[in-house]
């Protein structure tokens, strides 16, 4: 109690540290943030972006957006691609976690390894797996042929049916080691004796995933898929880069989207609106992680 | 599950062999690059595919690569140049700001924290206009500095999230310590804390990095000329141009990759601890 005190009388010398850090952070991030809201109720273009008068037409570019039939597609996706991906990323990253948790002589030296995809710039991978997944040169139809599973190459990342499914497979291939890692660490908090008690009273292991190990690593499970979702729902340069958002818009994401109005047709105004609706998605679905990391934050 | 006895015998040999065919499962397309990368134009097309390179050729990987107006070198320069710079800043700024959110009470803390994880949760599409317009205004538009600066922004909040657990770790006494032999505020933040919460400072630095090298979005809207523009951009440029020029787009994903190997490989541990600590708590 004594040592509280004795902080407490320091008080707001904390505020001389964290300001540079604040002022950068409210400059550049504050400030686009606001600025983001004024764009998306005006009507910005080439000629006004930097200088010029710029007209308010407050919600109109709102309006117009709910009509337009691509915004609708990129919404829609960006919910397809970012569930499909979190449960197979984390399905996938729970087995890899289960597995590598054993203690074998390579377990650690390779899990550490599997850990480069999340590391790897987005264009590159995004470079890698267009070149995967192409239709001639492509290593995946060489492989499903070989396999007997298709017989003619499919158009992976040209036909509108299929791009989708290149797309999140790739994302998926990114998130794996994020959520190995994740509940690798949950799991190792888990004391070992629960187990041997466990299999002692003749639980199999089935039971004891579902008994033991799911119930105790709820938090963590909990925060994986908020995290995930959060930063699967903003994903941009993957697939900016692999698709551009086609063929026919039927991978553009909330993300591409923007981009694509802002700085491809130069209609700034609608771009900034798709910016904000995902930023709403995310800072609603944020609350949920934030209560969680703030409550951490409090004891 | 069995953390705790170690696995011996055949059932480990059987679990070593199980994780290699895994590694090579999932770090295949890496691997495919890489082989790729070393063969011939002709090679690449060939049906069937060959699994290593009957010809090794070196050529994609040699000399001024300068197909279209992408240098390889000079945007692996940019790249370095831009990354660095970022993540000088980012240290620069969080470690002062992690350590005061750990060790203060002062008001409005809790605001400032949230302010950093809201930041964290940003999509790039918000930023882009604003800052593209800012950028212009600053006459920083179309230099190295746009992409440092907005690049910054990401590793900023990761660094403040990351290191403020390291700092909350330290002891009180230490500080205490340090004031007793005559260090001030600042001087026991310098001389005392940042020594102790070095290897946090090492993950942030590692990662604001990683983070700005990574980065397409802020390079590829805020530098216009291609001389100037990241890795990432140029690569992305010449996928635009020369889409299935595979065996010099696939030596250039290689050489992208190289830094992130390398501090993969000599600094897994920290990257593991900035995984683990950044993202969930306990």
């Amino acid at each position: 109690m004594k040592k509280k005190m004795r902080l407490f009388k320091y008080d707001n010398v904390g505020w001389l540290f964290v300001l540079p850090a604040v002022i950068y952070m409210l400059v550049f991030e504050g400030y686009s943030i606001f600025s983001n809201i004024i764009l998306s109720l005006q009507n910005v273009n080439v000629r006004n972006l930097v200088q010029g008068e710029k007209e308010f037409v407050l919600f109109d570019n709102y309006i117009q957006l709910f009509q337009d039939e691509v915004f609708k597609i990129s919404v829609v996706n960006t919910f397809i691609f970012t569930v499909a991906c979190l449960i197979f990323q984390f399905i996938i990253g729970f087995a890899l976690a289960l597995f590598f948790n054993k203690n074998f002589s390579f377990a650690k030296p390779i899990r550490g390894l599997l850990m480069m995809p999340w590391m790897i710039p987005m264009t590159i991978t995004a470079l890698i797996f267009k070149f995967i997944f192409a239709t001639d040169v492509g290593i995946l139809n060489y492989f499903l042929k070989v396999l007997g599973i298709i017989s003619e190459n499919i158009e992976w990342l040209t036909n509108p049916k299929t791009a989708m499914t290149a797309v999140i497979i790739t994302n998926i291939w990114i998130g794996i080691p994020f959520n190995t890692i994740l509940i690798s660490t949950g799991l190792t908090t888990i004391p070992e004796e629960l187990y041997e008690s466990a299999s002692i009273d003749g639980a199999n292991s089935v039971h004891k995933f579902f008994k033991i190990t799911v119930p105790l690593m709820r938090s963590t499970i909990e925060s994986i898929l908020i995290l995930g979702f959060i930063y699967t729902f903003k994903v941009y340069d993957l697939v900016y880069v692999m698709t551009s958002g086609g063929p026919v818009n039927s991978t553009h994401l909330m993300s591409t989207y923007s981009y694509k109005l802002s700085f491809e047709k130069f209609q700034y105004s609608m771009g900034s609106a798709v910016a904000n609706v995902l930023l709403v998605i995310l800072l609603l679905v944020g609350i949920a992680y934030l209560r969680i990391t703030m409550k951490g934050e409090e004891e | 599950m069995g953390s705790e006895k170690k696995i011996t015998g055949s059932k480990n040999i059987v679990l070593c062999i199980i994780s290699v065919f895994l590694l090579v499962v999932l770090l295949f397309p890496l691997i495919w690059m890489f082989i790729t990368s070393l063969k011939n134009e002709a090679e690449i097309f060939v049906n069937p595919p060959t699994f290593y390179p009957h010809v090794i050729n070196t050529k994609s990987y040699a000399a001024q690569v300068e197909t279209g107006d992408f240098n390889m070198f000079q945007s692996f320069a940019n790249s370095f140049i831009i990354a660095s710079g970022s993540m000088v800043i980012a240290v620069v700024l969080a470690v002062p700001a992690s350590y005061a959110i750990a060790k203060y009470r002062f008001a409005g803390r809790g605001a400032v924290l949230l302010g950093f994880l809201v930041t964290q949760m940003l999509p790039v599409s918000v930023l882009l206009t604003p800052m593209f317009i800012m950028f212009k205004r600053m006459n920083v538009y179309n230099t190295w500095w746009a992409a440092i600066l907005a690049d910054a922004t990401i590793g900023i909040p990761f660094s403040v999230l990351i290191l403020k657990n390291y700092f909350a770790s330290i002891p009180k006494e230490l500080e205490e310590a340090a004031y007793i032999d005559g260090c001030g505020r600042f001087g026991a933040f310098i001389r005392v804390l940042v020594p102790v919460a070095k290897s946090g400072v090492v993950v942030c630095a590692i990662f604001s990095f990683l983070y700005a090298w990574g980065d397409l979005a802020y390079g590829m809207t805020f530098i216009l000329d291609q001389p100037k523009r990241p890795i990432t951009a140029g690569i992305f440029n010449f996928m635009g141009q020369y889409g299935t020029k595979w065996s010099y787009l696939s030596a250039f994903a290689i050489v992208s990759i190289i830094p992130v190997a390398i501090i993969f490989i000599f600094m897994q541990k920290y990257i593991i601890a900035g995984m683990t600590n950044g993202a969930v708590k306990g």
